[in-house]
């Protein structure tokens, strides 16, 4: 068995996940190894869009026609396609207000009246797996170089990985974290896909989600633990809304506003 | 079993004459808790109560390599080191004795073993917090399961022999301890009462398996379920709590496949979950039914005696309160001082704005 063919690719976003694998210094000649490299603009000109791809690594939102044309495109020569980064996998912050029918109206705000933007037509921004199959998903923003290098080293053994099921706190426990919740703080890590290690409750930061909704999070016990704890529940909608993505902006829309009657307290 | 006095002035000397066994493990200050951590002895906190993950960590690791695998070959991989682990109250040890009953039972578990084998367990007295119930559990003293004990009597504490390797440890602190006298076995009695005095909870936990059983189709369970974050904070914290998951990392960098073994928890979704995609406990409720039944009564028929010890971790580490306390006072009828308690009679009204 040759080398799996790989392709590296970036749709509308900041590019930071690109960014971060570019990042891997001492790993990078390691990843040449074991991939033969078809094609990853950010890094070289030179690249082969004509062979079929093993693996293909996307990262950004379809937010254009074009890049709606280009992931299909992609998805089509590749045998796996991996979205890369929460813009890839969850819309990014661009789709937290996804499906409220004020999109154009905020795209004009931003371009003005008369688009300046004639390139190519826009599309509420979305994950790539609103229009094409996904087969895996490394979640971040942006993603982290160590979960990137396990989810490489699994793709180069043929193990399709996956994300797994359980959240930030997790892994906040495994490294002996006080709560932050119990402090009195904004955190969300119970409603957050674990892998980053809980970076930034172990900084004592509450989590502001970057992994994107865990499946089946319980959003509205948080929201109304937090409110308990005093905070208004607009500013904690806003920062579920963040990193929610296409994923719970729906279920947001019912949240806007809850009080409670005959509460305990 | 044999008992010493050890005068305070002497503590940190015995502590130092005791890590010549090995690294040094006690509680030190984490925030507003506590972490075994490998310091001098000058940083222990001696009334520590109720470390933020038990010691459980020691034994079966956070996340540990298991098993190596390369050049077509598999290696078992141990990473263990001798330690003197210091600290642990009784309901710590009574805990330890549920994990080596479990570890060593059908499957003896090898990592865990040598891990066991290594490690001296110096066990310290403590004074109930207003979390604390392990008198209810029947942990409050202990008998078995530690190499040696401290009790803090103030001035000296009493340094209880319980295993050959504790009396063999001893050898390396022999010029510190002295003979026991009346006044100290007098002290000893009075300080048992004083604790014994000082646990706030009141609560029948004893009825707890029969009324478990009884409760099996309770509406609490589904209350509970609607506020569980399924954060699996309470199963990462009880130190009788033994659940992993496996994964194989492969490291690019040095072509080895480890097998992975981390903490894992009944509480998280995937844990019931079987191949074709079905799942036995789909619901958060099912879950936590499972973990309170399986500590409280499932324990009870396979070893004889709940796999709960009375430790408080769960009652301090729950965001929604639910815990040992709650659950129990719930099933009594009597009403538990609980956030989800209150989200299930709040009458929440969720509007669009």
């Amino acid at each position: 068995m040759g080398k799996p063919k790989i392709g590296i690719y970036g749709l509308t976003g900041c590019a930071g996940d690109q960014l971060n694998i570019i990042n891997c210094e001492d790993e990078l000649l390691k990843l040449f190894d074991i991939f033969e490299i078809k094609s990853f603009v950010m890094a070289s000109s030179a690249k082969d869009e004509e062979v079929e791809l093993d693996v293909a690594f996307v990262e950004g939102s379809v937010s254009t026609e074009k890049d709606l044309e280009h992931l299909q495109e992609i998805r089509k020569k590749s045998k796996i396609l991996v979205a890369i980064g929460h813009c890839a996998v969850y819309g990014g912050v661009q789709s937290m207000f996804m499906g409220n029918e004020e999109w154009m109206e905020r795209y004009k705000r931003v371009y003005g009246k008369e688009s300046a933007v004639t390139l190519t037509p826009p599309l509420e921004p979305k994950p790539l797996a609103a229009y094409v199959k996904v087969d895996a998903v490394l979640p971040g923003c942006p993603i982290e170089k160590e979960p990137f290098l396990k989810l490489a080293g699994k793709l180069a053994h043929g193990v399709v990985p996956r994300v797994p099921d359980y959240p930030v706190c997790a892994e906040c426990k495994w490294k002996e974290n006080e709560c932050l919740l119990l402090k009195g703080e904004i955190c969300l890590g119970p409603l957050t896909n674990s892998g980053c290690g809980a970076i930034c409750p172990s900084m004592n930061i509450g989590c502001i989600g970057c992994w994107g909704p865990m499946a089946k999070e319980n959003m509205k016990s948080e929201a109304m633990l937090l409110m308990e704890k005093g905070f208004d529940m607009d500013e904690v909608a806003k920062r579920f809304a963040i990193f929610g993505g296409v994923e719970r902006a729906e279920a947001l829309k019912s949240l806007v506003s809850t009080s409670t009657k005959e509460s305990g307290k | 079993m044999r008992v010493f006095k050890l005068k305070r002035e002497n503590f940190i000397p015995f502590m130092k004459g005791l890590s010549k066994f090995g690294e040094l493990w006690g509680p030190v200050r984490k925030g507003d808790r506590y972490v075994y951590a490998n310091e001098p002895p000058e940083k222990f906190v001696l009334n520590a109560i109720r470390t933020i993950v038990p010691a459980k960590k020691f034994f079966l690791p956070q996340k540990s390599t298991i098993l190596k695998f390369k050049n077509n070959e598999w290696l078992e991989h141990y990473d263990v080191k001798k330690r003197v682990i210091f600290g642990l109250h009784p309901c710590d040890i009574h805990a330890l004795n549920i994990y080596h009953k479990f570890y060593t039972r059908l499957y003896p578990d090898p990592y865990y073993l040598k891990n066991r084998e290594n490690t001296l367990i110096v066990g310290l007295s403590c004074l109930p917090d207003e979390n604390c119930f392990c008198h209810l559990t029947d942990t409050e003293t202990v008998n078995e399961g530690f190499d040696l004990f401290l009790t803090d009597l103030g001035d000296k504490f009493l340094v209880w022999v319980g295993s050959p390797k504790g009396d063999e440890s001893l050898k390396l602190v022999k010029d510190l301890i002295e003979d026991t006298t009346q006044k100290d076995i007098d002290e000893y009695v009075e300080w048992r009462k004083k604790r014994r005095s000082m646990f706030k909870v009141s609560l029948d936990l004893e009825g707890m398996p029969e009324i478990l059983t009884f409760n099996y189709d309770s509406p609490i369970w589904e209350q509970m379920g609607e506020a569980c974050l399924s954060c699996g904070t309470c199963t990462m914290v009880c130190p009788s709590c033994t659940c992993f998951d496996i994964d194989d990392e492969f490291d690019i960098r040095t072509d080895e496949m480890n097998r992975q073994r981390y903490w894992y928890s009944c509480v998280f979704r995937e844990y019931s979950m079987v191949a074709g995609g079905h799942n036995f406990r789909e619901a958060r409720s099912e879950r936590l039914k499972l973990w309170y039944t399986h500590k409280l009564v499932g324990f009870m028929s396979e070893y004889g005696s709940p796999a709960c010890v009375g430790c408080g971790r769960c009652v301090v580490s729950c965001p929604v309160d639910i815990n040992v306390i709650t659950v129990a006072k719930a099933l009594l009828k009597e009403k538990p001082d609980a956030f989800w308690a209150r989200m299930a009679s709040s009458n929440v009204e969720v509007q669009h704005a």
